[in-house]
């Protein structure tokens, strides 16, 4: 068989069509997909990017945090003293739920919000036994500045 | 004693010899003379046209010397060539060698060799029309990625008949591209095209030329999976070199691997080229259509460039379709070469090997289609 019957035959156009599309169509997706790579890579990049940013950040916060000391709020100044006299009185270390109670007993105002504003401010810190104790080296520092 | 010596005679080559050894011989010598003298790819010709001679010194049958005789030394490393084993392993060599930034900053470029693959399809019915069953017109075909381990490897699964005349032809014309493709290049495009020049391309990352391989082999062997021994050791050879850390294992693919491959399928393919097995009607026709699959490939990749210029807003100056036809990194030296012909000042080089290289991506995937289509 010769000619355009032999091709007609074993089918060659189909094949060749197909062929040829199957050929494009893979380099066409890998064209495709080389040129988003350095894009993702863009966008994989700034993320880390901006996710050491943030933490940064956050470590900077921290940092403040532990100097703020200098920006305890003036109410809480004040509640500390008579919270300071009450743990002197207490014993260090000793358990939250002591204090609360007796800082309730001796009619202290909103004794929660204020105890947790001790522990946010690192006023009060825990032993790492499971009671707290006053941070006086914190207390020093507030004082002198 | 007169008996022995005019029996030892009748053994000799002179004696055993007719036309077509010498034809063959003349071939190798030939071949031997382009690539020493015109260096016309030496590394590819010299072992080829050497194994020509091999192959073509008449020895008696049955002796256990022809490389068509099992147990033969050249039977045994032939082996490699039956096998599939040579094409993969150069592919690996390729990978580790080849630098794939010009295609990573300008993949559009890749499109270019797909459209020079149109040749083989081409050439496939060519040679279906002159009377060629299918699996023979395949491995013709294949000619025309001119890409000669992904010849051989498809030519071994379909036709093992048929490697020499097409490992031949296709090597051939490989180290005949900067003869075949300027006459072309030149009448499809107009002196003004010629002059084009390109942007330079953006800088490629690291982290793309690592993450390339990986992502390129996965989508294309899911698209093609008969295109892995091929791709699979191209893109493992390039993961080797651009990862760094292996510097070791890429070194040896690059060098000592793919040259010692290199030596055992030049020679082996050469001496495969037996006057009795080369010299037939079909050998003729197999290196017309080969040309012809060429011609197409080339042309196909030209205007296929030509194309894109419609609709693309920087224009790429269309010799570079030229290089789609595989040939790494011949033809984009052609390229360079015909550009520059037009403006010295004008370095086309890095631009080809985009095409130059996606051409071997896409022949290979062409390889595996019609390796599928045939096994069906």
């Amino acid at each position: 068989m010769f000619g355009f019957e032999a091709i007609i035959a074993h089918d060659g156009v189909g094949i060749s069509v197909i062929g040829i599309s199957i050929v494009f169509v893979g380099l066409v997706l890998l064209s495709f997909a080389v040129s988003r790579i350095h894009k993702l890579i863009e966008l994989w990049d700034k993320k880390n990017t901006s996710y050491q940013r943030v933490k940064k950040s956050q470590q900077k916060d921290q940092k403040t945090l532990s100097v703020s000391d200098l920006t305890v709020p003036q109410d809480v100044r004040r509640a500390s003293r008579q919270f300071k006299l009450l743990i002197e009185w207490m014993g260090e270390p000793f358990p939250l739920p002591k204090l609360l109670d007796l800082s309730r007993k001796c009619g202290l105002s909103s004794p929660h919000s204020t105890i947790n504003e001790f522990i946010k401010c690192k006023l009060i810190i825990p032993d790492e036994n499971g009671y707290y104790i006053w941070n006086k080296q914190l207390e020093e520092k507030r004082s002198s500045t | 004693m007169e008996n022995l010596l005019i029996e030892f005679l009748s053994n000799t080559g002179f004696a055993l010899a007719d036309y077509r050894n010498i034809i063959m011989i003349l071939v190798g010598i030939i071949i031997i003379y382009l690539g020493v003298a015109k260096q016309y790819e030496p590394l590819l010709l010299v072992p080829i046209g050497f194994g020509m001679l091999i192959g073509n010194i008449p020895v008696i049958k049955d002796f256990g010397l022809g490389i068509y005789e099992s147990g033969s030394f050249l039977n045994y490393v032939y082996y490699g060539v039956t096998h599939d084993i040579y094409p993969p392993l150069i592919f690996l060599g390729i990978g580790a060698l080849t630098d794939f930034s010009t295609m990573l900053a300008r993949p559009v470029l890749m499109l270019l060799g797909a459209a020079a693959q149109i040749g083989i399809f081409t050439t496939f019915l060519g040679a279906l029309a002159i009377g060629f069953p299918p699996n023979e017109a395949a491995s013709i075909g294949i000619i025309g990625g001119a890409d000669g381990p992904t010849a051989i490897f498809l030519t071994a699964m379909l036709a093992p008949r048929l490697i020499g005349p097409i490992a031949v032809a296709a090597y051939s014309y490989m180290a005949l591209v900067p003869v075949i493709q300027p006459p072309i290049m030149r009448l499809l495009t107009t002196r003004k095209e010629r002059l084009i020049r390109m942007e330079e391309p953006r800088e490629v990352s690291k982290k793309e030329k690592i993450i390339f391989p990986i992502v390129g082999f996965l989508l294309c062997c899911f698209l093609a999976p008969a295109a892995l021994p091929l791709l699979g050791m191209l893109f493992f050879g390039n993961l080797l070199k651009e990862c760094v850390v292996v510097e070791r294992l890429a070194k040896t693919a690059r060098t000592s691997l793919i040259d010692i491959v290199t030596i055992l399928l030049g020679v082996t393919v050469g001496a495969s080229t037996q006057a009795d097995v080369f010299l037939t009607r079909q050998s003729i026709g197999i290196f017309a259509l080969g040309a012809f699959s060429f011609a197409i490939a080339t042309a196909s990749g030209v205007i296929f460039a030509k194309i894109m210029n419609l609709f693309l807003q920087k224009k790429i100056n269309p010799l570079i379709g030229a290089a789609g036809v595989s040939a790494v990194p011949n033809s984009a030296r052609v390229v360079q070469m015909v550009g520059q012909k037009e403006d010295p000042t004008n370095f086309l080089l890095m631009h080809a090997m985009a095409p130059n290289i996606s051409g071997v991506i896409g022949s290979a995937i062409a390889a595996a289609i019609l390796w599928s289509f045939m096994s069906l």
